[in-house]
């Protein structure tokens, strides 16, 4: 039986890392549908989560087949790699360093590059927009599959992961749904931050049971790592802040 | 296949967005596995010098950065 506190960490993490790329893929979609047509890109999406679910159905079973302190060291060390890059743009934006990403910029951006191809076919079926719509639910949607099994497989938590990761999917489907426009009001940055923070808390923790650590204290270590990452990365970007708010693009 | 490589491009800027923290992370992980692995240091020491490093790691990325703006 899985208690709450065990599950709640992984599935938080699930939830918030989720939203963040759900919104992103959610952005070029609703570009693709707006200006291509709602077929291709409805398709593009269909086709994006039917192979996501083949990945998932093919390499699921083989996560089994790893001795659990393999798993662990390699999923720490992955998590952390991606926490740390994570952590690290966060804190340079909120330093005012590098700019922060705006979903209504980034629908202008994909908007722009459709209207520079040939002209869209509304009523049929279009390649293009269905394409887009495609790349962006598969590469995206890798990234939630990654942090699903990142925060979820070491302790045998994948379907409280999963079941995290879907909520964000409807949330962020059902707003869309409503406002059908992008979804710029999420505070992303402070999100990314945040799963920053918690990504890096569990590859310390992973990478360390991987490597034979016995952490004082057990699971409650990832907690102390995540307030000291939190720590670490506020002070940082408080230290690097620029004075102007001078943003390099 | 421009699709694959797109795909196959998106997944390696996951994991390796800046090779310097990339090679930071990694030399941290190996240096804690060797010593904890060799007997040099005790397991809860080689977890002092994992998290320690990580947080080092994270923080030269980060002035580094910070730096080369400013010097711009």
């Amino acid at each position: 039986m899985i208690s709450l506190t065990t599950a709640a960490p992984a599935v938080g993490a699930a939830f918030v890392a989720s939203l963040v790329e759900v919104v992103e893929a959610f952005t070029i979609v609703l570009a693709a549908g707006t200006l291509r047509g709602w077929r291709g890109a409805v398709a593009g999406t269909a086709a994006g989560l039917a192979a996501l679910a083949l990945i998932v159905v093919a390499l699921g079973p083989l996560l089994d087949q790893v001795p659990l302190h393999l798993l662990q060291l390699v999923i720490g060390v992955l998590l952390l790699l991606f926490g740390m890059g994570w952590l690290r743009k966060a804190v340079l934006r909120a330093a005012g360093i590098i700019a922060l990403h705006d979903e209504n910029v980034a629908f202008a951006a994909e908007t722009a590059s459709l209207s520079d191809t040939t002209t869209p076919r509304r009523n049929g079926f279009d390649w293009l927009g269905g394409v887009m719509a495609f790349k962006a639910v598969l590469l995206e949607g890798l990234e939630v599959v990654f942090i699903v099994i990142a925060v979820g497989a070491g302790r045998g938590l994948l379907v409280p992961a999963s079941l995290g990761a879907l909520a964000a999917c409807i949330v962020v489907l059902a707003i869309g749904a409503v406002v059908h426009r992008p979804l710029a009001r999420v505070p992303e940055n402070t999100l990314k931050f945040a799963v920053g923070v918690i990504l890096c808390a569990f590859g310390v923790f992973w990478t360390g049971e991987g490597l034979g650590i016995p952490w004082p204290g057990g699971d409650l270590m990832i907690l102390f790592f995540g307030a000291a990452f939190l720590f670490v990365g506020l002070g940082a970007a408080a230290v690097i802040r620029t004075p102007s708010g001078v943003i390099a693009q | 296949m421009n699709i694959l490589r797109e795909v196959a491009s998106g997944l390696l800027k996951m994991f390796v967005g800046d090779a310097w923290l990339t090679l930071g992370v990694l030399s941290v992980v190996s240096l804690t596995g060797l010593l904890t692995g060799s007997g040099a240091v005790r397991p809860l020491l080689g977890g002092a010098i994992l998290f320690f490093g990580c947080i080092a790691v994270l923080l030269a990325s980060v002035a580094f950065h910070g730096r080369r703006h400013r010097d711009r």
